[in-house]
This record gives structure tokens, sequence and C-alpha cells, in this order.
């Protein structure tokens, strides 16, 4: 069996600046998150055979990401990008996703990471899922295969289950199921010596402007500010005993403990 | 400085950092401490590519330019100087000298095995009577038919206790005076060949630097480097290319020393406010990351100018000498803002403190340094 696995990364912001998000080069990475799905993706691709390719949507700075994919080995990177795709949310997101991943049928295995570093909502691999139709497991944690599809462990707070999922599929992959390989120097090399991803805009898509950037987007980020966490120390006085028996009362009362 | 850099630089940048925070960060302070050499993320590395970073593909390297050379040298120096050292020696001063003047075949032979990282090279100059005066050394290497008689005795050799491929200045002929000085390649293993203890350094301690000898080791004719009396040519070369990777490790030693300092100064309060509140620790601070920039634009444009087939000679040199007094001054600072707890080694920074210092000595001292750049300067603006 010869797979075509398509993996959906972004670039992230690395460094959260007050109020106003700017992207530049400097501060443009890969989401972590994102990483053990291309891992998963070549691994099977080393095991089984067949083809990478990653989807990145995002302004022309996130080709970053798509570098960092291609070091590492993928065959194929496609960079989405358009002004109409701009303020996004999660759905439009997952709209310009779903008419990329339709463009580049057939695809087998569809693998995005659990969530952003940067954004943190979880939904794009859901939602892309459910947009075109296919069975999704999330939190996948380990992958075999079977005549009939794939057995899939996922591992969620305390519990593994087990699913059996027929393919085409969609999978958001568990953080710590793998450990990303490092992208060797020549991976690196290689990588910006073929320069070689494809950028597709609205046109190449299969897309309404109702369905991307802010008329797309349901929802809307009013305002952004940093949470600043209040930290306070409190010294409980007393023997030995009675400091222990004033913490317990103290974690008990704050619904810590108990 | 971070925009006169490329998207591949700094897709390098990260994915190095990333590598040697994972893996070499949480081990440098112990093999510092117990001057170890760690084989196991050794062989990672060499997997990467690390030893064969400016080896063309075809010879099993990653065919990076030089620019990118200075990142990875100063990525891995920043979490441990002496792996800074390991990879910076092996790549410049090890492999360097065989694929300029090496021949097809010696390029064949040796390099390969190199730039995997599946074999370790050293380069060996320096005697106990011939340290900035390369022009002093007493080794020699005397013709005997089909090969060599070596008998040498160097001293302070990077990586000395691991390597299986070394460069060795050797006379082949006593009496021609400079003129006879030499390169032979001698291999670890060749009856004769003996690996002398590790020096108990005072920094860079992971690096297992020794003495070698050779007692009338004989080596094979295919193993001369260039031609007989080419070797003071062959060292200067090296030098000049392995004096921007001192520089990058430099460099990196300096960068990490400001990092830990910021931290420190953030956390650490007296007198109500955090320390980095007072304007002295400020000054510092400001001082710290204007030398760390300087620096490393001077590292950057050396290895500009040599990836561009430019004249390097004098910004290497200017370079080299200015990283490694700026990684000095700011290391002693980052002790300072750290007080007594920078003189401890519950702080890092007591350990770049350690490792900056010989940024000065090898490779050239700065005295020799201040020599080359005023020759330079003298001659340009007679
Ligand atoms: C950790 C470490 C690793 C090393 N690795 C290697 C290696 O891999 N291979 C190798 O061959 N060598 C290596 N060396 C040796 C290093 O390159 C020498 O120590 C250095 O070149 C200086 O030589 P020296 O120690 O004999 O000092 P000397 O040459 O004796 O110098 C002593 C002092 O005199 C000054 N001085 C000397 N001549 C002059 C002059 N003409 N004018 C003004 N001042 C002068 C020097 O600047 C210095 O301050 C290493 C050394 C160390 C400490």
């Amino acid at each position: 069996m010869s797979f075509h696995i398509v993996v959906c990364i972004k670039s992230v912001i690395t460094e959260a600046p007050d109020k106003r998000v700017i992207r530049t080069p400097e501060k443009c990475g890969m989401n972590p998150f994102d990483r053990p799905a291309l891992e998963t993706a070549l691994g099977i691709k080393e095991k089984t055979g067949g083809t990478v390719t990653a989807l990145s949507m995002g302004p022309a700075v996130a080709a970053s990401a798509l570098y960092e994919a291609m070091s590492m080995g993928i065959d194929r990177g496609v960079l989405l990008s358009d002004p109409c795709f701009a303020g996004s949310d999660t759905l439009a997101t997952s709209n310009v996703l779903v008419a990329a991943i339709k463009k580049l049928a057939p695809c087998d295995l569809i693998l995005f990471g659990t969530r952003t570093s940067d954004s943190d909502t979880g939904q794009v691999g859901p939602q892309t899922s459910v947009q075109l139709g296919l069975p999704l497991v999330t939190c996948a944690h380990s992958i075999e295969y079977t005549d009939s599809g794939l057995l899939v462990e996922r591992r969620a707070d305390d519990f593994l289950e087990k699913f059996q999922v027929s393919l085409p599929a969609v999978l958001t992959i568990h953080p710590s199921s793998v450990q990303p390989r490092d992208a060797s120097l020549s991976g690196i090399e290689t990588a910006f010596e073929k320069k070689e991803f494809e950028t597709w805009d609205m046109a190449a898509l299969d897309l309404s402007s109702d369905q991307v950037g802010d008329p797309g987007s349901p929802t809307k980020v009013l305002s952004m500010k940093r949470v600043k966490r209040d930290r306070k120390c409190e010294f409980v006085d007393g023997s030995a005993g009675e400091q222990v028996d004033a913490l317990v009362n103290r974690l008990l009362e704050a619904g810590l403990i108990g | 400085m971070d925009t006169l850099y490329s998207e591949k630089n700094r897709v390098l940048r990260r994915s190095v950092r990333s590598f040697c925070e994972r893996e070499i960060m949480p081990i440098a302070k112990d093999i510092d401490q117990e001057a170890r050499f760690p084989w196991e993320v050794v062989e990672k590395m060499g997997k990467l590519g690390y030893f064969g970073i400016q080896v063309p593909k075809k010879l099993s390297g990653a065919g990076m330019d030089s620019v990118n050379y200075t990142i990875v040298i100063e990525e891995i120096s920043r979490v441990c100087a002496g792996l800074g050292l390991c990879v910076t020696v092996h790549n410049s001063m090890a492999i360097y000298p065989i694929m300029g003047f090496g021949t097809g075949e010696q390029k064949q032979k040796w390099v390969p095995s190199l730039a995997r990282g599946e074999k370790i090279g050293a380069f060996c100059l320096t005697e106990p009577n011939a340290g900035s005066d390369a022009t002093a050394i007493e080794a020699t290497a005397i013709r005997n038919g089909d090969h060599y008689v070596v008998n040498a005795n160097k001293v302070f050799v990077t990586n000395g206790g691991v390597a299986d491929i070394c460069i060795i200045f050797v006379r082949t002929d006593p009496d021609a005076g400079r003129k006879g000085t030499s390169v032979i390649v001698a291999e670890r293993g060749t009856p004769g060949f003996v690996v002398g203890d590790i020096e108990d350094l005072s920094g860079m301690r992971s690096n297992p630097v020794s003495s070698i000898r050779l007692y009338d080791c004989k080596v094979p004719v295919e193993n001369l480097l260039g031609r007989e009396g080419s070797g003071l040519k062959i060292g200067l070369q090296a030098l000049d290319v392995g004096r921007i990777g001192i520089g990058a490790q430099a460099v990196g030693i300096a960068q990490a020393a400001l990092e830990e300092a910021v931290k420190y100064a953030n956390q650490r309060r007296q007198f109500g406010v955090p320390i980095a509140k007072h304007q002295a620790i400020q000054m510092m601070i400001a001082d710290m990351a204007t030398q760390v920039d300087s620096a490393r634009l001077m590292v950057t444009r050396a290895a500009y100018l040599k990836d561009h087939g430019k004249p390097f000679t004098k910004a290497t040199a200017m370079a080299k000498l200015h990283a490694g007094e700026v990684s000095s001054q700011v290391a002693d600072m980052a002790v300072q803002i750290h007080g007594g707890y920078g003189y401890s080694k519950s702080y890092p920074v007591e350990r770049y403190y350690r490792d900056a210092r010989v940024t000065r000595i090898y490779e050239g001292t700065a005295e020799i340094h201040r020599m080359v750049i005023a020759r330079e300067v003298l001659n340009e603006y007679k």
C-alpha cells in the first residue's frame, strides 16, 4: 500500500507582542504541535512508501514552516496564500484547507497537530474532517494498519481509546506520540536549493469570497491583552504539626484537594 | 541583526538550536565537570551533518556556506563551548586542509568518514617549543622509500583523545628552515602513534585536548598533503578559515552569558526591586548586548567575504580578536551581575567565564592577531 498523506502545518508567532500581532520572518516558526504530525507522516512514508504533502495557509512569511517541513523530508509543499485569507478564523481556515485538500485528491490520510501554540483552539482539524465528511480521531497516539484501514489509539486524559477507522481519514496527532526528527544540515541545504513549494491563491481554489477572511469568519477577535497572573506567598505559622494542618485546610478550602 | 539573515539562515539556526537545547544543554554542566566527551550526542550530531558542514554532498557533507557554518558553531557553543571547539576544529582544521590541498584520492579516502562524524579529525601544529612561532617546530618526517619515518611531540591537540585522522606539521627537510615544513596525515592505530594524557583544562573540559606523539612512526608517502615544503602555507590558510569558527564560538559563549545575565537580573531582587531596575546593571546589559552584536556582525562579515571569494584574512583576524575579547568581557560582566552566585558552579556563567578565556589564546593569541591586523593595515594605508 502506498499512501498519499497530507499534513496541515501552521507558521505560528514565536514571540507574542502586546496588543497587535505583527508577523515578521524573525518571529515566525512552525507550530511545535505540528511536528509530531509531520513525523508521523514521514514515519508512515518510510514504512510503506508513498508521498507526503504539507499544506500551510498564511501570508508569505508562513513559508518558513514549509521550508522546515521540506528540510525534514516531505515531498511536496503548498502555501495557501491570498490577501483575501487575512483575518480568517478557524472555520474560514478550514474552508481554505478543505478546498486545497480536494484539489490534492486522492488523499488517504490527513494529519493535523492537536492545537497551535499561538491560538490554541484545536478546532481546525475537526472542522476540516466534518467538511470533508471523513472519519476523525483526535489525539492519536499510535497507528496500526489493518486490511480495512487503521487501528488508532487515542489518548485523552488518563484513557486510551482504540478506534477502527476506514480510509481516507483525518487524525490529529498527540504531541507526545512521537519524537519529531531534527532536520539534517543537508536536508536544509536541499530544501533551499530546490525552493520548490507551490503557492495557491483564491483563484487556484474552488472558494467564494464569503467563505474566507473576515466575511467567512463567524468569530472576531475584538481585542488582545496580556494576562498578568498575580502570585502571593503566605507563611504558615506554628509547630510543624500545626503548619501541616493549616496547609491541608487551606488546600481543602481552595478546592485543590479533597 | 536578525533581519540581515536569510530565511535559510533562520531555519538553520532554529533547527540547530532546538537540537542543542534538547540534546546538549541538559548534559553541558556534567560533561564540563567530568571532563567527558559525550559520544552519545556526538553520534547524533554526525548523523545530522554537523561534522561535514561545508563538505560537498558528493563527499557525504551538507554542502553549506561559511555564514551557515558560523551559525552552527555559534549555536553549539551557546550551549557547550567544548563541543563547539570539537566541531569547528574538525571541520576547519582537519577537513579543510584535505579539501583545500588534498588530491582526489586523498579526499575520497578521508573526507566522507570525517564528514559523517564516523571519524574525528585533529590539527597538530603546536609543540612544547613552538606555540605562536609555528616556524620553530621540531617534528621530523624523513623519507625512506615509500614512507616517511615521523617523530613528533605535539601538544594541546584539540580532539586529541578521540581523533582518528590527524593533520601533522613536520619538517621534511630539517636543514631548509621554514621552507622545509610539510603536512602529513597520520592515522591513529599506526604503530608508534601514541595519545598522551588528556589536559586538565580550565575550560573546554568536554573536549579531550591531549598531546599526540609519534615515535618512528611509518607514514606512507601518499599521506603527504600538498608538496614537501608547502606546510606553512597550508597551516596559515587553515588558520584563516579556522578563526572564523573560533570567532563564532566566542560569539556563542557571549550570547549564552548575555541571556543568563538578563534572566538573572530580572529574577534577583535587592533593595526591594529586581536588580535589572538598577541603572548600573542596565549599563552592563547594554554594553554586553552591543558587544555581542558587534562581534557577531564581524564574524558574519568575515564568513560572507570568504563565501564571495574576497580576501578575508584581515576581516577574519579582526573578527576573531574582537569576538574573543568580547566573550571574555561579556562572561566577566555576567559573573558580576550574578554576584557571589556567579562565582559558584550552581550557575552556568562560571563555566562561560572559564570557556571564554581561551578564545583569546588558541588559533593565534590576541597579540599575534594584532600583529597580523597591523601588518595588513600598515600596508593598506602606506
Ligand atoms: C584548549 C586549547 C586547545 C588547543 N588546540 C590546539 C590544536 O588543536 N592544535 C594546535 O596545534 N594547537 C592547539 N592549541 C595551542 C594554541 O594554539 C597555542 O597555545 C597558542 O598558539 C599559543 O602558543 P603558546 O601556548 O606556546 O604560547 P606562546 O607562543 O609561548 O605565547 C606566550 C605569550 O607570548 C606572546 N607572544 C608570543 N610571541 C609574541 C610576539 N612575537 N609578539 C608579541 N607577543 C608574543 C603570546 O601572545 C602570549 O601572550 C590549543 C591550546 C589550548 C589551550
